[in-house]
């Protein structure tokens, strides 16, 4: 017999002693029960909550959903349920769809930063034997964006290329081999323009910006979106007791997913569009296609592939998928275009190059009385989901802390080079990053931890930040005693020697994006979920939740198993088809599991309540005297008296057939009125906190990260392997930014590094030992208590290793990534101005602490038990921030203090003072010049 | 990638054979051993050529003993536990990752094409810089990483057995179409990132000898890369020596240059007058001013020139010189 995988029917040989099924071969009882088992399984009281008589401890107290728990898999540590085809090798990604006849798809790209296309001829193209089709910018010219504010983007180039590698034309051939050919045959006349790279230079006026946006262009700048805001009391400000002031440089990094882009796309015979993408949000690109193709939606039929990795790199609508489409129907044949990953570089969508300047104050009982942010953010060519990015480095960086005031300014800025967009922990990283840091040195100037200032200054749950933000759960209290505790803080906090370094750094990311960017959330709502039950009691689930790995897929199944009391493989996601899932936003904002599980909650809920009515008719108990248990209904005070649930089921569908159910999600309203008001909100929020410990050659510059205690809230892990796999995936992902990875423009403005050996993402060497820590604050409104897991652990890491390079040489670093030139060069100048021979002789910074340290603990310990009394809802009264400044929460701020601001711009007499993002509101609009 | 001929010679005197016959028809052709640096290379179609010659089952190339080691030999089997020199064994665990050194050869590392970040980049990029001096595709294009000359190329050899071999005073035998040679490895590279070395048209690298001392010396290989996996060095020092014996010291360096190089001028300047503790740095300094890398590799040269310093004493200390 042949060794490796094998389909069923399998020899008896293959049954495991392990109790697990052998992939392609279950073992089935007759029919009548389904499931695995033959017999039901016992309630497992384990993961039954306390309040509905189980042993589940809930120290962040009860949920409402803790009444439909069943003890059947919410909890508990499940393989994902498409892990089978991914290690079996049979998951089909966008470059493994084979459609017969297909012909290879290739684009043309351009060799220039910035030119105008004077003319394209393809005639030479055409001529080529075994060409099938070409397509330039003239057969698409309608635009298309991720974002409605902002389509700026064309299947192919139009009238102009705005960076290297922008798309210019495309061709299909019998074979990638002719297709290669035929790019050379393309005859183009260029007119060059001068392209722009600097970031500050996009702030200037130009004769030819890279986009004209009419009467709303800024003067004749590249500046795509400028922001201003500034809340509370700006005179809190003043003469402060600490203070920190960085200004930060940070690179652009890029996802780096495992799987290039792909494409497929075939009209089939009525001439309906079937288009096969690895996309984190279908419905973009389905909406996206209709534009630039002028079909219908409903005659397109977008497939998600299995994703090889999105981390927001795929979440765009690309203009390749719609070169795809335009090159099949003019070919007749289904055209497949798969990536190089050289082309992966040039569409980008990664995080923003930025400049960062972070001032904050602190008041003389410790306060944080004011942070003062200014973001200057790289956009490239295009302007993807910058519009939100440009907001998301501002407003995500106040919560968890309680601040006196807030100030920010930032703007993004076109440049001629690949287009930055949404990456994991999509805004918030940097300015976190700096944030976390100009903490660490204000407690430093305090003479006080960094933990406990932290500590002393935290928002509690149920309360509002300084942006309006609602803040639900919240677990960041936990979190940081956790990583203080388990990383034995207290012992190693500036005592190390020279070289070794500990540091904190905190998160806070949205757990799903408030508002459906394409229609009014109070009319349709974010996210559907549809169950069929047929006779054979599978449950199908219809859900346009895109798996990208984090396993969405699997979070669904495991709420519908939880709430039918179900084993898990009787639950069947469909999730690929946008003919068959309702519409959904996909994976994004970290959205998934908190909008979909609910959905996909409240459509089990329905089935649930059909299959009790029918028990209740078969055995004649109320449904609430009745328990759903694996695959039985029984009377609560008899378990002898039940049914089995294909029983139940069939009785269900005797009149109607199949069960169907619909559940949907919309998000309560919240949030302020002002302008931008909606960037950032969200239904919860997760906190996290991160320990870091490092090993520096101070020598040579190296930072080793050696090991990680990693503090997430999560609510509730549905699935804490799951959970664990997000946070070192995330710690992994967050160590390349701070450490190794960065792309690398040269003086020629080209991308020096675009592929995997230049572009240095941490090897399995470089990934320290990562403990992860699940912290359950228990979210109201979460599936289960569940908030998001797979962004916001990516945050606090970077700070974590900045501030632990500080503890190990001194030197607080404010240029990422902290490559070893980099640091080599800080601790040479360090050296120098001591007047040392060797760095070897450098002094570790110590801390004694200062009479601040006994005020922070007081009030850490008072908050503390504040902090518990509102989480388990026993103290409901109202917070907003600013109680801790002593403001009464219930009289709206601006009528109790002078001077209390909530501003989108910037007063005349400010303009003078704004940092360097902030001199984009020196510019006028077009409109406002009085031009068109 | 661009189609090519394959051609598997089972003998020396096949492969000089295939080799002549297409220099005489005036096909342009490559050597190729595991294929880890020319086959990414053909796919960016850099240098593709028509023809490649494959040593894989030539018997003498595939031939190890403790003092000759074939040119086919995989750098995964250059292990303390099959007999290797200990400080080949090191220097060959570091190189690239477990899954490269798998299919990677000694031959081919020591052949190993010279490398610059504006000429290891696809056909398409090369072209919108308008190509470089390396690869100029017959526009006579300027050097890239120093402009306006073009005469030189400034490419950085990345092999880390080089410097090892060397200081080993290891030999190299040629097989060509003129007949074989033995050189000293020490004289087998030849400066210019194009040039690279000494092997004529249709000559190829059989093997690597050992001198019968070589198993006397300690040594140490210092190797600064950003990751402890895949990354070619930034830089690399090696020090040897027969332990307690100033004299017998050797140094070579690795990737700060266009070709690996032995530092015999500066050990000698400080060997004779050897004073504990203070001449190590004393020698290192002198190795890094003997240096000078460019900028084409991921970390900046100055960096890069810097720690050459640290390697240098690093690699002292490690061995035993005080």
């Amino acid at each position: 017999m042949s060794a490796g995988y094998r389909q069923q029917p399998g020899s008896s040989s293959s049954k495991r002693t392990d109790g697990k099924r052998v992939a392609g071969k279950q073992v089935f009882p007759p029919p009548g029960s389904g499931g695995s088992h033959p017999t039901m399984k016992e309630r497992d009281l384990d993961f039954i909550p306390e309040s509905v008589g189980g042993k589940e401890p809930q120290p962040a107290g009860s949920h409402i959903h803790d009444r439909i728990r069943t003890g059947t898999v919410v909890g508990k540590s499940l393989s994902l349920v498409d892990s089978n085809a991914k290690v079996t090798g049979q998951a089909w990604y966008g470059d493994d769809v084979r459609l017969p006849n297909e012909v290879i798809g290739k684009i043309l790209r351009s060799p220039h930063h910035y030119a105008k296309i004077k003319s394209i001829d393809t005639s030479r193209v055409e001529a080529l034997p075994g060409v099938i089709a070409v397509a330039t910018g003239q057969d698409a010219t309608n635009r298309f964006g991720v974002l409605p504010v902002t389509k700026d983007e064309h299947a192919m180039a139009v009238e102009k290329v705005r960076h290297m590698g922008d798309l210019v034309a495309c061709v299909c051939a019998e074979s990638e081999a002719i297709a290669i050919e035929a790019l050379a045959l393309f005859d183009i006349e260029w007119e060059q323009l001068e392209p722009v790279f600097n970031r500050k230079m996009g702030l200037e006026d130009v004769d030819e910006p890279i986009h004209w946006r009419g009467k709303y262009h800024l003067s004749r700048t590249n500046v795509q979106k400028r922001v201003f805001q500034e809340f509370g009391d700006r005179s809190l400000v003043t003469n402060p007791h600490a203070s920190s002031h960085g200004k930060w440089s940070m690179e652009g990094v890029h996802h780096g997913f495992t799987e290039p882009h792909a494409v497929v796309a075939h009209w089939d015979p009525n001439g309906r569009l079937q288009l096969y993408t690895p996309q984190q949000v279908p419905h973009y690109t389905h909406r996206a296609l209709s534009t630039v193709l002028n079909v219908p939606m409903h005659q397109i039929n977008v497939i998600r592939t299995f994703v090889g990795g999105g981390f927001g790199g795929k979440s765009d609508p690309f203009p390749h998928e719609m070169c795809a489409a335009i090159l099949a129907r003019k070919a007749g044949r289904p055209v497949r275009i798969t990536f190089d990953r050289e082309e992966v570089y040039w569409i980008n969508r990664g995080r923003h190059p930025s400049d960062i300047e972070v001032k904050m104050t602190a008041d003389d009982i410790g306060r944080i009385s004011g942070f003062d942010i200014d973001a200057l953010i790289d956009g490239g060519g295009f302007a993807s989901f910058g519009h939100v990015t440009s907001y998301y480095n501002g407003v995500l960086a106040t919560a968890p802390y309680e601040l006196g005031s807030f100030h920010y300014t930032g703007a993004r800025v076109w440049t001629n080079k690949p287009a930055s967009g949404a990456m994991r922990g999509h805004g918030a990283v940097n300015t976190r990053c700096a944030v976390e840091v100009g903490l660490d040195e204000m407690a430093e100037q305090m003479a006080v931890d960094p933990i406990d200032l932290r500590l002393a200054n935290l928002l509690p749950p149920h309360s509002r930040t300084i942006t309006g933000f609602r803040i639900t759960s919240n677990g960041m209290r936990e979190a940081l005693e956790e990583v203080r505790k388990g990383s034995k803080w207290d012992e190693k906090f500036r005592q190390m020697p020279l070289g070794k370094g500990i540091g904190v750094g905190c998160g806070f990311f949205i757990s799903g994006s408030g508002l459906p960017i394409h229609w009014d959330p109070n009319r349709f709502p974010h996210a559907t979920v549809h169950i069929q039950v047929d006779m054979d009691g599978g449950v199908t689930v219809h859900t346009g939740a895109a798996d990208i790995g984090q396993g969405s897929t699997t979070a669904v199944a495991q709420v519908v198993a939880e709430v039918l009391a179900l084993p898990i493989e009787m639950i069947h996601v469909r999730s690929h088809e946008s003919d068959t899932s309702p519409v959904d936003l996909g994976s994004y904002s970290s959205r998934v599991t908190f909008m979909n599980a609910n959905a996909a909650i409240r459509a089990a809920l329905e089935i649930r309540e059909q299959i009790l009515k029918a028990a209740w008719d078969i055995l004649g108990y109320h449904p609430n005297t009745l328990v759903l248990n694996d695959r039985r209904i029984y009377y609560k005070h008899d378990p002898a008296v039940g049914v089995s649930y294909l029983k139940a089921l069939h009785k269900a569908q005797e009149d109607k057939g199949s069960l169907i159910a619909s559940g949907a999600y919309r998000s309560p309203p919240m949030g302020g009125v002002h302008k931008g008001a909606a960037a950032g909100l969200a239904p919860a929020y997760s906190f996290s906190a991160y320990v870091a410990e490092v090993d520096v050659d101070v020598e040579l510059g190296l930072v080793k990260c050696t090991n990680v205690w990693a503090a997430h809230d999560c609510g509730k892990a549905l699935n804490p392997l799951a959970v664990k796999g997000q946070i070192i995936g995330s710690c992994h992902m967050g160590l390349g930014q701070v450490l190794s990875e960065k792309m690398v423009y040269g003086r020629t403005g080209h991308l020096q590094n675009p592929n995997l050996l230049e572009y240095k993402i941490p090897s399995v060497h470089e990934m320290p030992h990562v403990v992860p820590i699940i912290i359950e604050s228990c979210d109201p409104e979460g599936p289960f208590g569940a908030k998001e897991a797979g962004e916001g652990p990516l945050l606090p890491i970077l700070p974590a290793v900045v501030n632990a390079v500080y503890d190990a040489v001194g030197i607080r670093f404010r240029d990422l990534p902290l490559t070893p030139d980099t640091v080599y060069k800080g601790i040479e100048r360090k050296r120098r101005s001591l007047k040392l021979d060797d760095c070897l002789d450098l002094p570790s910074p110590r801390l004694e602490h200062g009479p601040m340290q006994e005020i922070l603990v007081e009030r850490a310990k008072e908050h503390r038990t504040r902090d518990k009394a509102r989480q388990r809802t026993e103290d409901t009264s109202h917070y907003v921030n600013g109680v801790l400044f002593g403001f009464d929460p219930n009289i709206p701020l601006e009528d109790q203090v002078d001077g209390w601001r909530m501003a989108t711009e910037p007063d005349p007499e400010q303009l003078a003072e704004l940092g360097l993002a902030g001199k984009a509101w020196l510019k006028k609009t077009q409109r406002e010049m009085g031009r068109d | 990638m661009p189609p090519f001929i394959l051609h598997h010679p089972v003998s020396i005197a096949e492969a000089t054979q295939i080799a002549s016959e297409l220099i005489e028809s005036g096909e342009d052709f490559d050597w190729v051993a595991g294929g880890t640096d020319v086959l990414p290379n053909y796919k960016w179609r850099i240098n593709p050529k028509p023809h490649v010659i494959s040593l894989a089952k030539i018997p003498e190339a595939n031939h190890v003993t403790q003092y000759e080691i074939g040119c086919m030999t995989k750098l995964s089997s250059l292990t303390e536990e099959n007999g290797v020199h200990p400080l080949i064994a090191e220097a060959a665990s570091k190189i690239a990752s477990s899954l490269i050194r798998k299919s990677a050869t000694v031959g081919g590392n020591l052949c190993l094409d010279t490398r610059c970040f504006w000429y290891n980049q696809s056909e398409d990029w090369r072209r919108s810089i308008d190509w470089c001096h390396k690869a100029d595709c017959g526009t006579g294009a300027d050097c890239r990483v120093i402009p306006n000359q073009n005469t030189l190329c400034v490419a950085t050899y990345q092999g880390d057995l080089a410097p090892n071999f060397m200081a080993l005073g290891a030999t190299v035998t040629l097989i060509g179409p003129q007949g074989d040679r033995t050189i000293p490895l020490t004289e087998f590279y030849q400066l210019d990132g194009m040039k690279k070395n000494v092997l004529q048209p249709g000559e190829f690298m059989l093997k690597v000898t050992l001198p019968q001392d070589a198993y006397e010396y300690d040594g140490s290989y210092q190797k600064l890369r950003l990751r402890e996996s895949w990354d070619f060095p930034e830089a690399g020092i090696t020090a040897v020596w027969k332990k307690g014996d100033y004299s017998s010291l050797k140094i070579a360096s690795t990737a700060l240059e266009s070709i690996p190089k032995i530092h015999g001028e500066q050990v000698d300047e400080f060997v004779e007058k050897w004073e504990k503790g203070s001449t190590i740095p004393l020698l290192s300094e002198a190795i890094r001013r003997s240096v000078k890398p460019v900028n084409n590799t991921a970390l900046p040269p100055n960096y890069r020139r810097s720690v050459v310093r640290v390697l240098a004493k690093r690699a002292l200390k490690n061995i035993g010189c005080e």
